[in-house]
């Protein structure tokens, strides 16, 4: 991994905080006969820290960016660089082990595991990476879902909890691994406006505390505001990219 | 270990949380397994029912025949009657001296089976014979009580006539029409009046026209087995002697199969009330239930002639006497045999009991018994007609297979009279036959007309007793029974047991495990020693039926491997459905940094925690069931079965062999079945995580 990492350095582009560079991305898909280009030479740098929203309308490209950030799927053309690692270059089990190790996921639909309860679901993460001991383990995992707030409800089954609880625990199960980046997919897109707002207010917490870098698409202005920066993506390409003032 | 432990995690909860498709993948190795473990025990249990009853009663462990065979080796009941083309080992005791040098050989045995013939006196002839002493000796009774019995006959065979005669061809009824005429004549009165003045004339009569017309002077096929009857008896433990003696050694003798006894040359009546005595008692059957036994109970009453015309007429008083009670007052002998033979249900058990107790011992039972001469014909391999009169000397069966007809199907002869009626010479012979070469010349005399000067002692006797035309002056013994045609010593040099041929030859071995590397050994020594032999083990010497635990342990397999390729492809198909429907959920735990080989563990853990959860209760089930049989005894439906079980029941059980073998063929199946969705299972890309599904 060391060696990936010098390989694929550039200083140019990059300073020390930066940990993922996006170097004129094109990302097309084929549909039938046509080809859909989902993104058109887009051009990013995150660093750590930073807690972004990707915005735009439907069908603009958010998840396709957030793929490619995230490396469950690999851009056309251009470059996306992962903490030094040029994702292109990667083979599935190298990027899955980036995903375990350096990403976190929040989904729209939560996508919790139905058949375990939110003390497993939590762990899962931890379990894979298996580098902690069964009692750091078990410390990690019980922090974490006290942090979200779910501390009552360990044995229940995804099943059993609301929307919002539901997404907590995904957040949690994003968060215990310790990733550099955690992206989420329009993660208030299937809650109402309140329950929405205290999971932008739990990522935002958790972005403060852990300096976690967050990147979370949403096509809702309200949540975009609240933001350090917002992306905006029209077309497959970046319209704006800039700080916006924080909001106390 | 703690990647281990949610892959099993997982598992359990996914086969939980899918109870239908579970239940079913579940059901079906449940099934699966039960019928490996019932199946393989069963058949296991048969090998060794089988190896045991075989080589202990006739086959021993290996068989040996010479490599020119061009049949294969039947002892039980392959080939037609046993009359096939196995070639044979010229030279036994050559055989007997290398083999048995072998550290594993415990014994060899010679052995030949073929098949001899024996004409029986009929009922028919035997009161012909009786009425020439009685007239000879002047007994008015006598004579006038057996006139009535070869009328009574005749009357029998009229009647039988007259039926073929409705159905015959035009040819044939000139014949039937012949044959009637004879009958009528000695129905006649007139025939018995002129007995009286010239008997000699009249008996003649009966002699030549009536008894080659009897029903039962039917040819009797044997297949007796020629072996070494000394070592035979010591080294076959099944071997049991249930009447009579051994056959002295040095001797010539038969001793008869208990089976062939009951089958063959038991009286006719006898022998159907005794099997509608076991269909009703020992299969627990109603008369009417099978038509077999129903219809000899009907038409049993019918053939009392076959009892009465034993019956002399004070015997008959005490029957009549003796049978009142249970039949009824002021019935004459055969209105009382008559009844006596109606049998129902209710008075079965009775009747029997009577018919043993009150008029089997006044009858001929059987047509030949202990002490009793046959004349054994049989055709040697130069096609002349070789006779040999033999003593039997006494009865036996093998232990435990009493009941099967295919196991008592042959008689046990000396190997010395075998090889006379197989007509391949001694050394002897062979040398007396050169020294009548050198006297007639040895262009003038082929070797069929050489045997026949040989062995031709019987010949012209053949002829005859092929046209039933026998005299019975000459032939019956003074005790009426059996033919005795020459008198003959029935002694011999016991060295010649071992000198000279023998067509196989049983070898016992002292280790049985160890059986195939004998096997090999024996072929060796074949080879090296030039004595042409081929090797078989017990299983394929035996014949057919033999073979038959093979068929059926192949027919067994073959379902076994349909029942499991059938559930491979039900697990097959569950397990894809079940990845289709977990499409989300993998992709979710691969985008969460779960590798393809963690996806394909969690499958493979789901269905083998299923097939070692299922397969327990298969396997606990299946030798639950196999020790409820092993307990209770399978009873064998037909004598076939009877010899593959080596014995009337079978008493299974399981052994850990059967257990683990149905285990693994689970668990192969197992990950056979989850292979392919596995795969697609891990192929599944974690992008579907990330799409929105409202
Ligand atoms: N797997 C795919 N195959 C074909 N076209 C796709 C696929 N995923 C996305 N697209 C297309 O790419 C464009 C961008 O989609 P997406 O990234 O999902 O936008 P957004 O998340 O902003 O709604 C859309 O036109 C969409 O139809
Ligand atoms: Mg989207």
């Amino acid at each position: 991994m060391a060696a990936n990492i010098w390989r694929h350095w550039k200083p140019r582009e990059s300073s020390m905080s930066d940990i993922v560079q996006l170097n004129n991305v094109v990302k097309e898909y084929a549909l039938g006969k046509t080809v859909v280009r989902a993104l058109r030479g887009v051009s990013l740098t995150l660093a750590r820290g930073e807690f972004i929203a990707v915005a735009g309308p439907s069908g603009s490209g958010k998840t396709t960016l957030l793929n490619l950030i995230g490396c469950v799927d690999k851009a056309t053309s251009g470059t996306v660089t992962l903490d030094g690692a040029e994702t292109n270059t990667l083979d599935d089990h190298a990027l899955t082990e980036l995903r375990l190790h350096k990403l976190g996921f929040v989904f729209q639909s939560f996508n919790l595991i139905q058949v375990l309860n939110v003390y497993q679901n939590v762990e899962f993460p931890i379990l894979l990476q298996g580098t902690s001991t069964g009692g750091e383990r078990h410390r990690m995992v019980e922090e974490i879902i006290d942090r979200v707030g779910l501390k009552e409800y360990l044995r229940h089954r995804p099943n059993e909890l609301s929307g919002g609880q539901r997404q907590r625990v995904a957040i949690a199960r994003a968060l215990v691994g310790k990733p550099m980046v955690v992206l989420a997919d329009e993660p208030t897109g299937n809650l109402d406006s309140k329950t929405g707002q205290s999971i932008i207010d739990l990522m935002k917490q958790m972005n403060r505390e852990e300096q976690t870098t967050f990147i979370f698409s949403t096509h809702d202005p309200r949540v975009m505001e609240q933001a350090q920066r917002v992306i905006e993506l029209v077309d497959g390409q970046i319209t704006a990219n800039g700080a916006q003032p924080a909001k106390a | 270990m703690a990647r281990f432990r949610i892959m099993r995690l997982l598992a359990l909860r996914n086969l939980l949380s899918h109870k239908v498709s579970s239940a079913i993948v579940g059901g079906i190795i449940v099934f699966g397994t039960f019928l490996v473990v019932l199946g393989t025990s069963i058949l296991d249990t048969i090998d060794e029912a089988m190896a045991r009853g075989i080589t202990a009663s006739l086959a021993g462990h290996l068989q040996v025949y010479s490599a020119d065979a061009q049949d294969d080796l039947a002892l039980f009941g392959g080939g037609f009657m046993g009359n096939a083309e196995i070639g044979t080992i010229p030279d036994f005791a050559v055989v007997r001296k290398k083999l048995e040098a072998i550290d594993n050989v415990e014994a060899v045995i010679p052995m030949g089976m073929s098949l001899h013939t024996d004409v029986p006196a009929s009922e028919l002839d035997l009161a012909i014979t009786r009425l020439r002493q009685a007239v000879a000796t002047g007994d008015p009774g006598e004579i006038d009580s057996l006139a009535q019995q070869i009328r009574d006959m005749a009357a029998d065979i009229e009647e039988e006539q007259n039926k073929t005669r409705a159905i015959a061809r035009k040819e044939e009824q000139v014949r039937i029409d012949e044959r009637l005429e004879i009958l009528r004549r000695v129905r006649s009165e007139a025939f018995w009046q002129a007995l009286s003045r010239t008997p000699e004339e009249e008996l003649t009569y009966l002699d030549g026209k009536l008894a080659p017309l009897s029903l039962e002077g039917e040819m009797l096929w044997m297949r007796n087995l020629g072996t070494d009857l000394d070592r035979f008896a010591e080294r076959f433990d099944r071997f049991e002697l249930v009447a009579g003696e051994l056959v002295p050694t040095g001797r010539r003798g038969l001793l008869l199969a208990e089976r062939f006894c009951e089958d063959q040359l038991k009286n006719k009546v006898a022998r159907d009330l005794d099997q509608i005595f076991t269909a009703v008692t020992e299969r627990g059957q109603k008369i009417a239930q099978d038509p077999e036994t129903k219809d000899k109970a009907r038409r049993l009453p019918g053939q009392y002639r076959r009892v009465t015309y034993d019956i002399s007429p004070e015997d008959a008083a005490l029957i009549v006497e003796r049978l009142a009670p249970l039949v009824g007052v002021g019935k004459n002998i055969e209105e009382t045999i008559k009844t006596l033979l109606t049998v129902t249900d209710e008075n079965l058990a009775a009747h029997h009991k009577a018919f043993y107790e009150q008029v089997a011992p006044h009858i001929r039972l059987y047509k030949a018994k202990v002490g009793d001469t046959l004349t054994l014909r049989s055709y040697t391999k130069s096609g002349y007609i070789k006779s040999l009169n033999v003593r039997i000397w006494g009865i036996y069966r093998f232990k435990s297979l009493e009941k099967s007809d295919l196991a008592g199907a042959q008689n046990l002869l000396d190997i010395v009279s075998f090889r006379e009626l197989y007509g391949i010479m001694t050394k002897e012979k062979q040398e007396e036959l050169s020294a009548i070469r050198k006297e007639v010349g040895a262009a003038a005399v082929n070797r069929d007309d050489a045997e026949a000067m040989l062995f031709g002692g019987g010949d012209a006797l053949e002829t005859r007793a092929q046209q039933t035309d026998m005299d019975d002056a000459e032939i019956f013994g003074a005790d009426g029974a059996l033919a005795v045609a020459r008198a003959e010593s029935d002694g011999f040099d016991p060295t010649q047991v071992d000198q000279g041929l023998a067509l196989n030859a049983a070898v016992i071995l002292k280790d049985p495990d160890r059986l195939d590397e004998t096997r090999a050994q024996i072929a060796a020594v074949s080879k090296a020693e030039g004595l042409n032999l081929q090797v078989v083990d017990w299983q394929q010497a035996s014949g057919i039926v033999g073979q038959l635990i093979i068929v059926i342990r192949i027919v067994l397999y073959v379902a076994i491997f349909i029942i499991f390729l059938v559930a491979l492809a039900i697990i097959n198909n569950s397990m894809v459905m079940a990845t289709l429907e977990r499409i989300d959920e993998i992709g979710t735990m691969r985008a969460l940094g779960a590798q393809r080989s963690f996806v394909m563990g969690v499958f493979l853990l789901e269905t083998l925690i299923l097939g070692a959860f299922a397969g327990l209760v298969g396997a606990v089930a299946g030798a639950a069931v196999v020790g409820l049989l092993g307990h209770a005894g399978i009873p064998a439906p037909n004598d076939i079965m009877i010899f593959v079980f080596s014995g009337p029941r079978l008493f299974p059980a399981v052994g850990a062999s059967n257990v683990i073998f149905a285990l693994a063929v689970i668990f192969l199946v197992s990950l056979a079945s989850t292979f392919y969705p596995a795969r697609i299972a891990a192929r599944i890309s974690p992008v579907v995580a990330m799409q929105s599904k409202e």
